[in-house]
């Protein structure tokens, strides 16, 4: 397959120049005329309260104000801020118990940093300042941070929906075993186990750390169009969602989609579109901006899902998994959100890296008084990572099994069951990927040499595999459409909705387009990002984009070169089937004499005429476009591992990443770089979870740390040197047989990393993030091994 | 809530110091003194307003970094952290106060941010307030009556409470010069890095021989203000520097320090890495005495 032409090129990204230069416009450097601008008003003093007094008439008062709006001025919809709804059949919708619980402005203060007004006015200053002539008493309500608080008979109920404040479990409809993902018998399975290995693991609160924070522009007017410039991740969700809670029809929303500044999962569904577009509405004709700040950006846009594990696992003596029993209990935040969609998939991951012989998995999440949970990149891969490697290998150092052969003998590959039962793996290179890093980080020798330590600095090596999926077929919705359009001039305009996040997206499939058409790269562009051009595309999730849009691309330019060919087949007087296409040439296989430009034949589609002397048209009529509706086959997994080597001052409990290694099965890298980027980038934030990032509450339920100073991740001078090994083993499925990249990056460095901490000490730690204070206090308590 | 927005103020811009003094003597107690801003502006974003900024940008002169063997190193009000990395002469001498100003923030709050800033700034995590305190030294301050000298072990009276009144400006920070056997150290933990200090330490010795003559030993972020940590340094003081002395000296650390819990870190762990931090910055001062800058090796980083 080494004969493509632009696929696997490490060419310059579409947005580099831009982005380097400073010139790339994102939604904050939206100016139009008239332009008000917007300030949410947030509770900020209390994490549950109810709004007794709202008086708003002071704000309204004030100078530069054009319009102040209370819980009862805008619509009394409600609302899911997460898109999941449209991604499943109703009748699974309900069966799952997905609600719509978010209002516009609450008078139920469920987290600090709720929504309860909403003010207008010529300036963001002024707004500001008006915000402050705000008065508002409230009712202090309990706060509940954990689930055991929340779970409690008589606590204050979030929604009457959900008694006992129970989002979601895994309902026993779908789950008949007991309401588990489940296959076998666990209890039978440990009764024949040589060794139980048994934890409860504590995974923190951590954000996405977008570098744009969230901005948005809305319009009301045109005739009764609501316009919104969002940098969302799904701009055709946002579309139909802003429709539906607006009860306009979807061709009176107009969703512009700006530039991205960073996703993770924190622009997946709707943020504080809502809030904006209400604000539009208000103030018809006028466009509003609203740009959140960080601090709102923290506490208003959801996290990763915390919560607690417990995981149980049997094994035989020569290392057979014969039983694992894991039940995940999420302290979810003060909206449902994605209650459904991570309590399930974090399940899913445990079920598709290994050969459990017997299976079974509960996912529970409460609601809680804390910032609402959503996606993050991994959506419940990396917690589960975490626990599940670290469990692992505790287990292994007791059966004196080497760790890197045991995950080689019992990880799933092709024909196992996948995340989801009954759709196999249809390609797995990750005992390449074991090998190739165990290689590379020099793991036999490290391994002997670090068994016995002495002094302050001990090291360590750790390794943790993952697999993740390449969109979410068959459990959603999978869509994804593109119109290539055909200039006449032989150039092409690939036009979908897929989102590019700064990941190389449009980079990737601007190559594929070019190498299925046969033209040159920069004669292909991409145009998206505007719900009045492009079609379907569920959006960026899932790690979908490539695979899914790819697929799109391909079947839109494969439409496409159909055209041009059987008119060159016309034109040459010859069978299609003879037909070769070659820089930008049509010719008869054989005889290179016989062709036509393909120039030729695009032109003479857009200008056709009846010549004069002849009276005869001239080529054959029509603009060349290729379409595809493209509904995803498969969910083709990426496969990957991490190696990672650290040093353990353990006298200040400091930990110093030497060495990591990550080998990455992704199938076809369609642009290396952008694979190698999101795997870094990947680390990065595994690392963070790992061992440094937590959102921290105090015992009011208000956030401690929501800005950069006070919450701190790894940084460009924190990281090792990393070695990025591509194992490109060929997907059936995937577009030119890639597989996803986005979000499989940051599973396994959970893992890994906490091994390596494991190894270094002989501790090991089941509250993230392994931080020096707790390492240090562990030391003091346990001891060291000589 | 924090703003984007600054809030509304008056910038003065005086063109020298008896300028600034007299606008101070006006609004003292409503202005703000700004050198490179860092820590102010982020201040004011976050709720500070106050109603008059007096700029020193307009003071020409104000931006050396002076030596000589007999008084010792100034360091200029406007001299900015960068100037003091790029510094050969603290770099040679000065080894703690370096390696503070090095690890102080980004190479972009460097070149803004001032040492005397960090000093004024009256931090208890202030990476060079510990650096200086070590070495010992003093802060000129200049008011309507005149010039006076303040020393370090009595500038910080309180969390980011400092000596200086209303109406002066702070001119230079001066450290006395170094005795033969002089050596310093400095060191800091942090979550990440380019992050504030979760615990500073420095340490300054005069050694003599395998003997610490002299030892000043300060630590960051374990108090309200930058401590001196006097029982630590009686342990040390006339002794021969062993590793059972060292680990006496930390245990006296341990005792002498108040820390608490907060975001960066927790007081139990503060305390029990104070007494380690101690010990590397008194090994580092001590191996710096004969040879280079222990930190060279980040030179030209
Ligand atoms: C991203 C970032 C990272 C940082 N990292 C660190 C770090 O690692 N370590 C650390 O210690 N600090 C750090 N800081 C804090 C701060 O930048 C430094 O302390 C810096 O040295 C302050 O100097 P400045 O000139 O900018 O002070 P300014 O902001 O100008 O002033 C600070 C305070 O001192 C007063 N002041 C300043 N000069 C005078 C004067 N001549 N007379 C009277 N009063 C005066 C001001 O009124 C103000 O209260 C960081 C700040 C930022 C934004």
């Amino acid at each position: 397959m080494s004969d493509f032409k632009v696929i696997g090129q490490r060419v310059p990204k579409v947005d580099a120049r831009r982005k380097v230069t400073g010139h790339q416009e994102y939604a904050d450097d939206l100016r139009m005329p008239g332009m008000l601008y917007g300030k949410i008003v947030r509770c900020m003093e209390y994490a549950h309260a109810k709004v007794t007094k709202l008086d708003l008439s002071q704000a309204a008062k004030a100078p530069g104000v054009v319009k102040v709006l209370g819980p009862k001025d805008v619509t009394q919809k409600g609302y899911n801020s997460g898109v999941l709804d449209l991604m499943v059949p109703e009748p699974v919708g309900q069966m799952l118990g997905d609600i719509e619980d978010q209002l516009v402005f609450t008078d139920h203060v469920k987290f600090q940093g709720d929504a309860i007004a909403g003010i207008i006015a010529t300036s963001e200053e002024a707004a500001e300042r008006a915000a402050e002539l705000i008065q508002v008493e409230y009712e202090p309500l309990p706060v509940y941070l954990t689930a055991e608080e929340a779970k409690k008979p008589d606590a204050v109920q979030f929604t009457p929906l959900k008694p006992g404040n129970l989002a979601f479990a895994l309902p026993i409809q779908m789950f008949p075993d007991g309401a588990a993902y489940a296959w076998g018998d666990s209890e039978a399975g440990f009764a024949e186990a040589d060794l139980i290995v048994e934890e409860t693991f504590t995974l923190p609160k951590v954000k996405q750390c977008q570098m744009e924070p969230h901005t948005y522009v809305a319009r009301y007017g045109d005739g009764g169009r609501l316009n919104c410039w969002t940098s969302t991740q799904m701009p055709k969700c946002i579309h139909n969602k802003l429709a539906r809670l607006f009860e306009l029809p979807m061709s009176r929303v107009h969703v512009i989609q700006t530039t991205v500044g960073g996703g993770f999962g924190c622009r997946l569904g709707m943020i504080a579109e809502p809030q904006v577009c209400a604000m539009a509405m208000a103030v018809q004709g006028k466009p509003v901006k609203v740009s959140l700040l960080r601090e709102e950006d923290w506490l208003g846009s959801e996290s990763r899902h915390p919560g607690k594990y417990k995981m149980k696992i049997g094994f035989k003596k020569d290392g057979t998994p014969i039983s694992m029993d894991a039940h995940w209990i999420s302290e979810g935040g003060g909206y449902y959100t994605h209650a459904s969609g991570v309590q399930f998939t974090l399940g899913a991951w445990l079920a598709g890296t290994y050969k459990w012989t017997n299976f079974r998995f509960k996912g529970d999440r409460y609601y809680t008084n804390t910032t609402p949970c959503g996606a993050y990149r991994g959506y419940g891969n990396p917690q589960n990572n975490f626990a599940m490697e670290q469990l692992i290998d505790r287990a292994l150092n007791q059966l004196g099994i080497d760790k890197v052969e045991w995950r080689k003998k019992w990880h799933k590959t092709v024909g196992d069951d996948g995340w989801c039962m009954g759709v196999t793996y249809a390609s797995c290179g990750l005992d390449e990927c074991l090998d190739k890093g165990a290689k590379a980080i020099g793991w036999e020798d490290k391994i002997k040499k670090y068994a016995k330590q002495t002094g302050s600095k001990r090291r360590g090596v750790g390794v943790a595999v993952m697999t993740h999926t390449s969109g979410a077929m068959p459990m959603l919705l999978e869509h994804t459409t593109c119109t290539v359009k055909i200039n006449e001039d032989a150039t092409a305009e690939l036009i979908f909705s897929c989102s590019d996040l700064g990941t190389g997206a449009h980079t990737s499939l601007q190559q594929i387009g070019a190498e299925t058409l046969g033209f040159p790269l920069e004669d292909v562009h991409v145009r998206a990002q505007d719900s009045d051009i492009s079609g379907f595309d569920i959006g960026a999730h899932a790690s979908r984009t490539l695979y899914v849009g790819g697929s799109a691309v391909i079947e839109a330019c494969e439409d496409a070169k159909r055209q041009i060919l059987e008119r060159a087949a016309t034109a040459l007087e010859a069978n299609q089937d003879d037909l070769v296409m070659e820089n930008k040439k049509v010719f008869v296989k054989g005889s290179p004499d016989k062709s036509i430009d393909v120039a030729t034949i695009c032109y003479q589609g857009v200008y056709n005429w009846v010549m004069p002397d002849t009276g005869n048209w001239i080529g054959i009529p029509g603009q060349i476009q290729g379409y595809s509706s493209y509904f995803a086959k498969h969910n083709s997994p990426p496969w990957s591992a991490c190696f990672v080597e650290v040093e353990v001052d353990t006298e200040t409990g400091q930990v110093k990443v030497l060495d990591c290694v990550a080998a990455s099965d992704v199938g076809k890298a369609i642009h290396p770089p952008s694979v190698e980027g999101q795997v870094e980038g990947g680390i990065q934030q595994g690392f963070g979870q790992s061992c440094m990032e937590a959102m921290i509450y105090d015992e009011k339920g208000l956030c401690l740390n929501n800005t950069f100073a006070d919450y701190r991740m790894f940084g460009p001078s924190d990281m090792p040197k990393i070695t990025n090994i591509l194992v490109e083993e060929h997907d059936p499925f995937g577009p030119y047989g890639a597989k996803s990249a986005g979000e499989g990056g940051q599973v396994a460095p959970t893992g890994a990393i906490a091994n390596a901490i494991y190894n270094a000490l002989g501790i090991q730690f089941t509250e993230g993030p392994i931080t020096p204070e707790r390492i240090l206090k562990a030391i003091k308590e346990k001891g060291l091994q000589a | 809530m924090s703003s984007r927005v600054l809030p509304v103020f008056d910038l003065l811009l005086p063109s020298n110091l008896e300028e600034a003094v007299g606008l101070l003597s006006q609004h003292g107690d409503q202005a703000a003194v700004m050198a490179g801003g860092t820590d102010l502006l982020v201040g004011m974003k976050v709720g500070m307003s106050p109603a008059f900024i007096l700029s020193l940008a307009d003071i020409q002169g104000l931006d050396y970094v002076a030596f000589d063997a007999k008084h010792g190193l100034r360091i200029g009000a406007m001299a900015t952290l960068s100037q003091v990395v790029d510094s050969k002469v603290v770099n040679d001498k000065y080894h703690a106060l370096w390696y503070s100003a090095f690890t102080n923030g980004t190479p972009q709050t460097r070149n803004a941010g001032t040492v005397v800033g960090n000093i004024l700034r009256a931090s208890p995590a202030g990476d060079c307030c510990c650096a200086a305190l070590a070495h010992g030294g003093s802060v000129l301050l200049q008011g309507p009556a005149g010039k006076r000298e303040v020393d370090l072990d009595e500038f910080w009276l309180d969390y980011r409470k400092t000596a200086r009144k209303p109406d002066e400006v702070a001119v230079e920070l001066k450290l006395k010069a170094p005795e033969h056997g002089y050596g310093s150290g400095f060191a800091a933990l942090t979550r990440s890095y380019q992050d504030l200090a979760k615990i500073n330490a420095a340490a300054r010795v005069i050694m003599d021989g395998k003997v610490c003559r002299k030892v000043r030993l300060a630590m960051g972020a374990v108090a309200p203000i930058t401590l001196r940590l006097k029982e630590a340094e009686k342990v040390l003081t006339g002794q021969e520097v062993t590793d059972q002395l060292l680990e006496q000296m930390a245990a006296a650390v341990r005792k002498e320090v108040k820390p608490i819990d907060d975001v960066r870190s927790t007081a139990e762990y503060r305390r029990e890495v104070a007494g380690v931090l101690a010990k590397r910055v008194v090994q580092d001062a001590i191996k710096s005495v004969a040879g280079p800058c222990p930190y060279s090796c980040f030179m030209g980083a």
